[in-house]
């Protein structure tokens, strides 16, 4: 027999089975015949013949089984045998195989999702060789993480620290500028960088020369570095760039190569250009503009370095103690600070998914109890035709393995979907060279899932079953005795749902209460049909701040004729937009002694207040007339100016206004005006002061364009005036006030609504799980609900005994809830805005919440009791 | 499974049918009488062994059947010995002699120790 035949006859084994059979059946009904034949032609009576015939055959059955074992491939046999009877069980109960399938799947889904980005963000290593040596530096004050760290101690720091095989600084924030060279001008993101970044992080350009230490001296040509994919939009990839200058902000920075594909640092920006170390920005100690990227040397530890560092910051405080007094540096590995930011929200989001998962669990758990209490005369059926246990727990547990699939199916799918939507929701900027993904290991997780919940929630409803169906045999269907301890069991599931979905709904209910009470928060100026947008003039068209000035003066009377516009506003920065540094403002006799109050810092054009609805309450605004030649000027908000004059009036008065040089300005308040949100609406109002524009001029502003009525297309028309004014500057960085606001409380609202629709989800399942169990016991208890309808019992008094015995778990399960809810939310308190983790509101609210609508699942199947007709009862047995 | 007469190895089952076979193309039932009536009434072949014996020996290759119709007229089975089952027969033949003859002189040893 060739293989073909052989395969062939396998195949029809496994799939051609009814022929097959068929061929047996007759087969064997042939030779009962004969043998029947053959002893009525002996003369017995045909009656005898058939019984002496067929009780030398045997059970007919029994050989057909042996001889289907001879046919080979048993278990595989059984296995199509087992899938057949479940999907044809199934197709009779699409309804629970949709709720178990979609339950399940929500819940692998959502695990699945989670998994997969909490493995991007931290176990994939970074995507820099030896990323493990990496460390990143950020500034201590007395103590207290900070941020940034000063260009000049990170000069000395890699100067005399040894731990560091190298150590770089970077800008954390990327700058725009504009760029031309060839074609038009444009907007470019810069990040400033020292030259041994690209050593230090371990790669070199793709073409072109890697910076070398010279290039970051004072007076070097200024040189860049090329972000691959700029290169390739604007550029064309055109390799004859490289060593040519481009124009950034006006000035010629030569093109030193190209960095490959993928590649970024943090951040995604378009160009690297190397600061020179004697740049004002990047010497003062005072000012704080970097982080620091450091590789550490060979066999180096964290721990080691920090010592090391800890030692120099000591000696820096000793020689600049003005600046340096209780400053430190603090290093953290480089993955272990990217996703600190994130560590709470990836927690909350895992433990909400989890909790799904958990809940969608015991509600399938729940609903194969049901199903196979129900089941529970079919089992005992079989097994008394002769299944063994093992074949029906077998048989069980291959219809849990179809609906895990289906459910891993459904979940996989879900997956891919709910990763995009997290990672798109909660935006992980810092993490910036972490790609989430479908990885193998994601896939191999959602896998293992559906395994541990088919074992875990199917194999005890199987192993129940598999008993029950034994025990009860064929004497009462399904209302057998037996079936109490699985209602029990059904029963504290259900309790436990409830408690779970009472955690979420508490931890969703702090986080909407958190968003509402920051949303509430009044920034302190005029949000409404304001534009904001971003204009920077290069160089070398203006050279000086007379140009410049003339500039913006000019664009300032275009867009103030146009009919479309009601106010501009031209300042530095833009509240919310754009926090920008505070830096040390104080009486001059105060200054210099520590402890001065600071001040968010901005030039600002005059008519900025008006446009800006920031209401002027003492003494003027700027003026055209504050110029260089006039007395130094300056306008504090209300905060700045109490927390520097105290009680006094500070019109007149003179501040001390720390500007990076040994000796503070001197400037004289002109004017007084509230305050504002300058940062973000978490950190509410703080300080600030504003400079005459023609004081301190600037060549990158911000615009603040108010329109005159909603329709108005402004963005278009402030762009065509900037084009007719002059072409060669862009226009960039547009958005209204009102998306910079949202979009700065963006994370929050992504993290509750992802939360929020967990929580809904949790609500459902947790309904669903009620009303089963409720629904179930009033099925099963509907004779004796009927003999007591029947003996005189009144049809609320029934109901009521259903309602309270659902309202029971509904209670149980929120006590518990309530006190698991406790513990956790405070894990949270970090997320929470002017919100309290044990708010009497939110946890009322959820209280009556669930008692409402666990109420209404109640009432479904307490109804449906008062239905029971007793006649139909006593006859439905 | 108590065969009420001799009992048939699983082997010597095989070789029976691949025997019986090898005479003229036949009927399970008709193996089955075969037997019965070429032993002489000792061995009865049991119907659970014998399918699956006959299933077993097709997936073998050692015979083939084709559906023919029988003595009454009824539709049936009929297995007929391939050129492999004839050749197999051979080999088993051969190999049960000398079975056969082993286990004779066996037992006439025991008997003589016996003694």
């Amino acid at each position: 027999m060739s293989w073909w035949t052989w395969t062939r006859r396998r195949l029809r084994v496994l799939f051609d089975k009814e022929s097959l059979e068929h061929e047996m059946d007759e087969e064997m009904r042939f030779h009962l015949e004969m043998e029947i034949r053959q002893h009525v032609a002996a003369g017995v009576d045909p009656k005898e013949a058939r019984r002496r015939a067929l009780v030398a055959f045997g059970g007919v059955e029994r050989h057909k089984e042996e001889a289907r074992d001879v046919r080979g491939a048993r278990i595989l046999d059984d296995l199509v045998q087992d899938t057949r009877i479940a999907l044809r069980s199934f197709a009779k109960q699409p309804g629970f195989v949709v709720t178990a399938v979609a339950t399940l799947g929500i819940g692998i889904g959502g695990s699945v999702a989670m998994f997969g980005v909490l493995e991007a963000s931290l176990f994939q290593s970074l995507p820099y060789p030896d990323s493990e040596e990496l460390v990143l530096g950020r500034v201590t004050r007395s103590g207290q993480s900070g941020w940034v760290v000063s260009g000049r101690d990170w000069i000395d720091y890699r100067a005399e620290a040894d731990a560091f095989a190298s150590l770089a600084a970077v800008t954390p924030f990327d700058i725009s500028h504009t760029a031309q060279g060839v074609g038009d001008a444009h907007r470019v993101r810069a990040m400033y960088v020292s030259p041994e970044i690209f050593a230090t992080l371990g790669v070199t350009p793709l073409i072109g020369r890697d910076f070398v230490p010279e290039d970051g001296h004072a007076g070097a040509e200024p040189t860049a570095m090329l972000d691959h994919a700029y290169w390739e939009r604007w550029h064309g990839s055109d390799p004859e760039l490289i060593g040519q200058a481009l124009s950034i902000n006006g000035l010629p920075v030569r093109v030193a190569g190209v960095l490959p594909p993928d590649f970024r640092v943090l951040k995604d920006v378009d160009v690297y250009p190397v600061f020179h170390e004697d740049e004002r920005w990047a010497t003062a100690r005072q000012f704080h503009n970097f982080l620091l990227i450091g590789r550490l040397g060979p066999g180096g530890t964290v721990g080691g370095a920090q010592a090391e560092v800890d030692g120099i910051s000591g000696r820096l405080a000793e020689a600049y103690p003005r600046t340096n007094e209780d400053k430190g540096l603090e290093l953290t590995p480089l993955r272990e600070a990217l996703i600190e930011d994130y560590r709470t929200v990836l927690g909350m989001l895992v433990a909400a998914v989890a909790l799904v998962l958990l809940i969608a669990c015991a509600n399938v758990a729940g609903l194969l109890l049901a199903r196979g209490n129900a089941r529970a005369a079919e089992l005992s059926v079989r097994s008394v035709m002769g299944a063994g246990r093992g074949r029906l727990g077998r048989q069980l547990l291959t219809e849990n393995a179809i609906l895990a699939l289906g459910a891993g199916a459904v979940g996989i799918a879900l997956a891919t979907w709910l990763q995009r939507g997290i990672v798109a929701f909660v935006s992980m900027d810092q993490l910036g060279p972490i790609q989430p993904g479908l990885s193998a290991s994601t896939l191999a997780f959602g896998c293992a899932l559906c395994f541990l919940t088919v074992l875990g929630f199917g194999a005890i409803p199987a192993w129940r079953v598999a008993r029950v169906g034994n025990s009860i045999a064929l004497r009462g269907g399904t209302r057998a005795t037996s079936d109490r301890s699985s209602t029990a069991f059904r029963r504290a599931l259900v309790i436990g749902q409830v408690a779970l979905t009472v955690v979420l709904l508490a931890g969703s209910g702090l986080l909407v209460r958190s968003f509402t009470a920051l949303r509430a928060v009044d920034p302190g100026f005029d949000t409404e049909r304001l534009l904001t947008a971003e204009v920077t003039i290069p160089n070398d068209a203006y050279p000086d701040d007379v140009a410049t000035t003339r500039f913006f003066a000019e664009l300032i009377d275009r867009l103030e004729v146009s009919p479309a516009v009601s106010d501009v506003g031209l300042a530095t920065l833009l509240p919310i937009r754009d926090p920008g540094n505070d830096v040390s403002v104080s009486t001059p006799d105060a200054y210099g002694l520590g402890g001065e109050p600071t001040a968010f810092q901005r030039s600002v054009w005059p008519g900025y207040f008006d446009a800006m609805g920031i209401q002027i309450l003492a003494g003027r605004d700027v003026e055209r007339t504050d110029t260089p030649g006039a007395t130094s000027v300056i306008v504090l908000s209300e905060q700045a100016a109490s927390s520097v004059f105290g009680d006094d009036d500070p019109i007149g008065r003179t501040v001390a206004v720390d500007v990076g040089r040994d000796e503070p300005e001197l400037r004289e308040v002109v004017g007084i005006v509230s305050d504002i949100v300058t940062s973000n609406l978490e950190w509410g109002v703080s300080g600030a002061m504003y400079y005459p524009f023609h004081q301190r001029p600037s060549r990158s502003m911000r615009l603040a364009v108010r329109s005159s009525d909603a329709e108005a297309t402004i963005a278009s028309i402030v762009r065509e005036e900037l084009r007719a004014l002059d072409p060669g500057v862009p226009l960039s960085a547009i958005a209204t006030m009102d998306d910079v606001i949202s979009g700065s409380v963006a994370d929050r609202k992504a993290v509750m609504t992802v939360i929020g629709l967990f929580s809904s989800v949790a609500v459902l399942l947790a309904l669903v799980g009620l009303y089963g169990v409720l629904a179930y016991q009033v099925t099963r208890r509907r004779r004796e609900i009927g003999v007591r309808i029947a003996l005189g019992a009144q049809r609320d008094q029934v109901a009521r005994g259903v309602l309270r015995s659902g309202l029971r778990l509904a209670g149980i399960g929120l006590a518990v809830g309530v006190v698991a809810a406790v513990g956790a939310t405070t894990l949270m308190q970090s997320w929470l805005y002017e919100v309290g983790s044990l708010d009497p509101i939110t946890y009322l609210g959820v209280a009556v919440f669930v008692f409402a609508v666990t109420s209404v699942a109640c009432f479904v199947p307490a109804r449906r009791a008062t239905r029971v007709d007793p006649v139909m009862a006593f006859r439905g047995e | 499974m108590a065969q009420p007469r001799a009992d048939l190895l699983q082997g010597s089952l095989d070789l029976l049918i691949l025997k019986t076979l090898a005479v003229e193309p036949m009927h399970g039932w008709g193996v089955s009488k075969q037997i019965q009536l070429l032993s002489r009434g000792t061995l009865e072949v049991n119907q659970g062994s014998l399918y699956p014996a006959l299933y077993r020996l097709r997936d073998r290759g050692l015979i083939e059947s084709e559906w023919g119709v029988a003595e009454n007229g009824r539709r049936v089975k009929v297995y007929e010995l391939t050129k492999k089952g004839r050749a197999a027969l051979r080999t088993e033949q051969e190999g049960w002699r000398l079975f056969a003859d082993a286990v004779d002189l066996i037992l006439s040893t025991a008997e003589e120790g016996a003694r």
